[in-house]
């Protein structure tokens, strides 16, 4: 019994050591999986962090690309903001108060300084501090004053300096990092077409800044472009100047011009008024002159002789023509007073011209002159005095018959431009020497010609017909060549 | 301080060059929108070089008794624009039922940490004497050594019924000097604060937008912000092989890596990763982080690109809008990572678009780039404890 159950123990015991060896065996395989599993897992981890590595190596390049692009990018953006705001003024005071701290900043440089040189002061004068206190900038500018010598031959040779291109531990670069307080630093030329300006600082304090040649030649550029709009307000300063001086001497001129006008006015109203005056003083005499020669050339008063009577008909004559002097006098004066008014009516110029051709026939004649006149449609009807005119014509023909030799020509056209009839009387006479013809509408000028010395003339009627044509709101001019004849131009209001 | 009026912001700042004129214009900006209200706080970020105390004075003459806080930044965010040099302010008029305290505390080191941040938490507590407590505003200096220590002794004393919401002053970069600001004073190695009770309503974001990159790693020796070792070889090892360079080229990317390349820290219970940025890289193989770093913590080398960046901006402002659903948002304050401005160069200004697209586009806003950012994780679902975090951005937005 005992053995018997000694050996289903055994047997028991057997199976359970079985069982477990399996089991445990089972354990070990499955132990030997998870470790298999876990080493997976592991080198999975090992590959994922060496993956991760690659990642953070391609970001922080990838990052510092960036970074460079924005700082560029910030940069430029700063530039432009910079150069715009400074370039929109042309005052030289204006120009640094333009330069704004922020907008510097953006640029990387927070601490900023401009000297402009001055050969009055023989010293860099400073125009812009920006990032320092009164006491910082007494010694900056003790410093500069110290270094001007060098500070001059650098900046005349146009390169700039930086802690980029100044060696480590160089005396000037410890200077300036010491009295500028900072870190990383540009110097940079104010260039303009003269040469060297001045000189433009800009550092920071910054000990995470690096400088790059990019910085460099960013800061560079903006000193230049104050140099260029120094240049352009100084420009703008003398050219402006200049034309405060223009204009005070054309004021100057104008208001002398005026003065002598108006003494001019004064001399000649008083010539005016004197020949007005003496005009009217010799009419009454001549009128008894010329009816005391009448009435005794009647013989009212008994038979004269013949040498009397030759005489007298002189005295008559010599009267009527001084009587003509007189009238065109007083007419002329009238006109430049203005105490004629021009009775201005809608005339026919060609009814006119035909009249006055009518009028002058016999001289024609005497003198075998061809006239022709050509007044078209659309510039005949003229709105003047037909009094007036008619003695403009008379005298200008007149003039024309005179200096004309036998045979010649004369001709009368019109024609229309704007709101005026130009009217051009053209002879084939002797012609006027250039230089008499801006004087033939003085008043008493004659031509110096042959003709004049022989024929009479008061040198009156082109002096009286330019006023007429002027009263009229027109002018007249004359276009001549000796010994080609003359074209007597002038321009009469048309009628509306 | 109790106030009695209806709640009025109003916001400014400036760029001028002289800080009496920069003053003077951000605060004619802010008090345009007050209309006969007596102004209960102040908060004002400037630039390193408005942080001095003719500045702080200058803004006392004008707001008279009103409480002073605010920190220096190496970016003022103002408006629509992230400035490198300005400053800027807001003026706070409490609604009717509700107070703040403010208060500061200097010598931090020579207190300890620890010590320091309880001593605040004391002084912004006793203030209240049993009122309810909305929300706490800190800025500490952005160089303070065991910054995560003063956090603790702070909400030691304040608890973790409320969020506390903190930022780090920064000096653009240079960690060279950073500053906060409380009433007149300007501080270094201090921190300065305001709690607020009543009827405020806060909303709160906090993101990074970095993503785990690299196999999971433990940090094997450590002391407070000192990583010694990863998974038993030298912390630089590890940033050496990752980045296939030596220890000397390593040194000279440190600002790079610290921005692009934070490591992020697991923790328990909480689904977000905490990061933390690169201080400095050791001779002797270690690495200095701006934040603790606890020995035996589960970290991954992170990851992060301008979109992820803007994309979290957008999930922060979505968070902390949502307690404002149908309720108006009076002021937006913005703590930015220096680091996340950096690496958005200047895209930095979307991340306020973003926000602006969130909120409306005129609701008051302001805020600074800093060394830190503090506050609870997962805003949603609040569970109390602040973390010291870095490369976030963090908004709170206040309304009541």
């Amino acid at each position: 019994m005992s053995e018997s159950v000694i050996n289903i123990i055994g047997l028991i015991g057997s199976i359970i050591i079985l069982c477990l060896s399996l089991l445990l065996a089972f354990k070990i395989e499955r132990l030997k999986q998870t470790e298999t599993e876990c080493k997976k897992l592991r080198k999975s981890l090992d590959e994922m962090d060496e993956q991760a590595k690659l990642i953070i190596r391609t970001d922080m390049e990838l990052n510092k690309t960036q970074e460079e692009l924005d700082k560029k990018i910030s940069s430029l953006y700063a530039l432009q903001k910079l150069s715009r705001a400074i370039s929109t003024t042309l005052e030289e005071t204006q120009i640094f108060k333009r330069i704004d701290a922020t907008t510097l900043e953006e640029l990387g440089f927070e601490r900023n300084c401009c000297f402009l040189w001055s050969a009055e002061a023989d010293r860099f004068v400073l125009h812009l501090a920006i990032g320092y206190t009164k006491g910082e900038l007494d010694t900056i500018v003790s410093f500069i004053e110290s270094i001007k010598s060098s500070l001059q031959d650098i900046i005349t040779q146009e390169r700039s300096f930086s802690t980029l291109t100044l060696a480590k531990n160089t005396t000037l670069r410890n200077k300036v990092n010491r009295i500028f307080n900072v870190h990383a630093f540009v110097v940079s030329p104010i260039l303009s077409k003269e040469g060297a300006q001045g000189l433009f600082f800009a550092g920071t304090n910054n000990p995470d800044f690096t400088m790059t040649e990019g910085d460099e030649e960013l800061i560079g550029i903006f000193a230049h472009q104050v140099g260029q709009t120094l240049e352009n307000a100084r420009l703008f300063e003398k050219t402006w100047r200049a034309q405060q001086d223009l204009e005070k001497k054309v004021e100057l001129r104008t208001h002398e011009l005026t003065q002598a006008l108006e003494e001019v006015k004064l001399i000649s109203k008083r010539k005016t008024d004197f020949v007005s005056a003496v005009s009217h003083e010799l009419r009454t005499p001549l009128t008894s002159i010329k009816g005391y020669a009448s009435i005794l050339l009647a013989g009212k008063l008994g038979e004269i002789p013949e040498e009397v009577r030759l005489r007298l008909e002189k005295v008559n004559k010599h009267s009527d023509e001084l009587t003509g002097i007189v009238n065109d006098l007083l007419d002329i004066s009238r006109i430049e007073s203005g105490r004629i008014i021009m009775k201005q009516a809608s005339v026919d110029l060609s009814k006119l011209v035909a009249s006055v051709a009518d009028l002058l026939s016999v001289q024609f004649k005497a003198k075998d002159i061809t006239f022709s006149d050509a007044i078209p449609q659309e510039a005949t009807t003229v709105w003047v005095d037909e009094g007036q005119i008619k003695r403009v014509f008379i005298n200008i023909i007149g003039n024309a018959i005179k200096f004309t030799q036998l045979g010649g020509k004369i001709s009368v056209q019109s024609s229309k431009t704007d709101k005026y009839v130009r009217v051009d009387i053209h002879d084939t006479g002797c012609g006027i020497p250039p230089e008499a013809q801006e004087k033939v509408f003085e008043e008493f000028y004659r031509v110096d010609n042959a003709i004049n010395e022989t024929a009479k003339g008061t040198g009156l009627g082109l002096a009286l017909v330019k006023h007429i044509v002027e009263a009229h709101g027109g002018r007249i001019w004359v276009e001549s060549s000796t010994g080609r004849g003359s074209t007597f131009s002038f321009t009469l209001p048309m009628t509306a | 301080m109790i106030s009695t009026q209806t709640f009025q912001i109003g916001v400014g700042a400036s760029t001028q060059r002289d800080y009496i004129l920069a003053v003077k214009e951000a605060m004619q900006q802010a008090r345009a929108t007050i209309y006969n209200a007596k102004i209960d706080l102040t908060i004002v970020f400037t630039s390193s070089e408005f942080a001095h105390p003719n500045t702080l004075k200058t803004v006392k003459d004008i707001v008279g008794d009103s409480a002073l806080i605010g920190c220096s930044t190496g970016g003022v965010i103002a408006g629509n624009e992230v400035l490198h040099f300005g400053i800027a302010i807001a003026l706070i008029c409490l609604p009717e039922k509700t107070h703040l305290v403010t208060a500061d505390i200097d010598a931090v080191q020579a207190r300890t940490a620890l010590k320091a941040g309880e001593e605040l938490g004391e002084k912004l507590v006793s203030g209240f004497s049993g009122l309810p407590r909305d929300f706490g505003l800190i800025f500490y200096d952005g160089l303070m050594a065991e910054n995560w220590s003063f956090i603790a002794g702070l909400q030691e004393k304040l608890g973790i019924s409320f969020p506390l919401i903190g930022a780090a002053a920064s000096d653009n970069l240079q960690f060279a000097k950073t500053s906060v600001f409380h009433n007149e004073r300007i501080l270094q190695d201090a921190a300065s604060g305001v709690l607020f009770g009543g009827r405020l309503i806060s909303g709160y974001g906090i993101e990074h937008g970095w993503k785990p990159i690299g196999k999971p790693r433990t940090v094997t020796k450590s002391i407070n912000n000192v990583v010694y070792e990863i998974d038993g070889v030298s912390a630089t090892n590890v940033y050496e092989d990752y980045f296939a360079c030596n220890l000397e080229r390593l040194k000279k990317e440190s600002r790079r890596i610290s921005i692009l390349y934070p490591i992020g820290i697991s923790l328990p219970d909480e689904k977000e990763i905490l990061l933390r940025n690169i201080l400095s890289i050791e001779n002797n193989g270690s690495l200095i982080f701006q934040g603790n770093v606890p020995e035996g913590s589960p970290i991954r080398l992170m990851i992060g690109t301008k979109e992820s960046c803007l994309e979290a901006t957008k999930k922060a402002a979505g968070s902390a809008q949502q307690r404002f659903l149908g309720t108006p948002c009076n002021l937006i304050l913005v703590f930015d990572s220096m680091s996340r401005n950096a690496l958005l160069g200047r895209d930095s200004k979307k991340e306020i678009k973003i926000i602006r697209d969130v909120f409306g586009p005129n609701v008051p806003l302001i805020g600074a780039c800093t060394y830190g950012e503090q506050s609870p994780l997962e805003s949603i679902n609040y569970k109390g404890k602040t973390y010291l975090h870095n490369q976030t951005i963090t908004i709170l937005a206040i309304g009541g």
